[in-house]
């Protein structure tokens, strides 16, 4: 072997070798004794849960990306329309104003009646546009609620995950002092954590896509269920 | 069919509760509270003078279809109509919910069109 090979070149080379042999050991106990307690098992499910998790935030990031692109789209088709009123209303304003600083012949004065009727027939119709926008961006902010339950059942996987990862960590404790406290800490966590587990699991909060067995993935679709179960 | 009926919008969202309000107001229905979970909500509903319910799901302390059932469970207020409005979309939620007794079941996110169409298509069935 190599190792004693440098052995014979140089003093130093010894103590070296001797701890990297003592590391492998114990590398080698650790996973063993972890495979024996079912630990490597625990540290799998954390590691499983990780994609879970980004899964979700993947679903927060485009959410609030799809909410405040829907908002300022509405904006910017608000905005022409709300300028527009602005200013045919300032023009015609300017117009009467000059109009009555030096009454002019009929029928230019016709013409300016006729634009300001005309006026004030768009201004109903372009306010109901700028409604409708308006409506737009407040529904767009349904975002809000869908991301917070996501990131609430996230939480949910992330305490089971330092659940597993703290089991692991309190059978590489040594007995005492502070493996009691360690334990007393994942009691009280678990104690949190089986209410919240015996609660329905028909409560599971917005699906992350729309695809998948038993899933319904819009209205149309509740409502075609709903007229076959004959409600 | 009388707009100043008073409704119980319930959700533990308060951007729904608003959005829900908004949306009923836009509708002509200005006569609404709020409750923020299934036991707040049975609070206030017990109190009586409800005549609709809008309830999301998935809420702290009592969750809307455990709310729907205790609604459905008592004299003076099971005949009150409810419209579940919720992210939940699996199809075993929607057959609770129908089984439980819903009126409706509005899947987020939805659009303004879809809860002024569910509302009165409930209110043609109770004759209203």
């Amino acid at each position: 072997m190599s190792g004693e090979a440098r052995q014979a070149v140089a003093p130093e080379g010894v103590h070296g070798d001797d701890l990297v042999v003592r590391i492998g050991q114990l590398t080698r106990m650790l996973r063993d004794s972890m495979r024996e307690l079912g630990l490597d098992k625990e540290v799998e499910k954390a590691a499983e849960a990780i994609p879970d998790a980004r899964a979700r935030l993947n679903y927060v990031a485009s959410m609030t990306e799809q909410a405040a692109d829907r908002a300022l789209n509405a904006v910017d088709r608000a905005q022409p329309l709300q300028t527009e009123i602005e200013t045919r209303a300032e023009t015609l304003d300017q117009q009467w104003r000059t109009w009555f600083e030096n009454p002019m012949e009929l029928d230019q004065a016709r013409q300016l009646v006729n634009d300001t009727r005309g006026y004030l027939a768009a201004v109903p119709e372009m306010a109901r546009d700028t409604s409708k926008e308006l409506l737009e961006i407040m529904m767009a902010q349904d975002f809000q609620d869908l991301t917070g339950q996501v990131i609430k059942k996230m939480m949910e996987v992330i305490l089971e995950v330092e659940n597993q990862l703290l089991q692991v960590l309190l059978e590489s404790v040594p007995e005492g002092e502070e493996r009691d406290a360690l334990r007393q800490r994942m009691e009280d966590r678990n104690a949190a954590d089986t209410r919240k587990r015996e609660e329905a699991s028909l409560v599971n909060g917005p699906q992350l896509t729309a695809e998948g067995d038993g899933i319904v993935s819009n209205q149309d679709q509740v409502d075609d269920l709903l007229d076959e179960l004959g409600f | 069919m009388d707009k100043g009926m008073s409704i119980l919008v319930v959700d533990d969202f308060p951007t729904m509760r608003r959005i829900v309000r908004s949306l009923l107001k836009e509708l002509g229905f200005t006569n609404v509270e709020e409750a923020e979970d299934g036991q707040e909500a049975l609070g206030k509903l017990k109190d009586g003078g409800f005549e609709f319910v809008v309830s999301d799901w998935n809420m702290p302390n009592l969750d809307g279809l455990e709310m729907l059932k205790q609604i459905r469970a008592d004299d003076g207020m099971k005949a009150l109509p409810v419209l579940m409005v919720t992210a939940e979309a699996k199809k075993e939620n929607i057959v609770a919910a129908a089984q439980a007794g819903a009126n409706g079941y509005i899947v987020k996110p939805f659009t303004a069109a879809t809860l002024e169409e569910k509302l009165n298509k409930i209110f043609e069935k109770l004759g209203k």
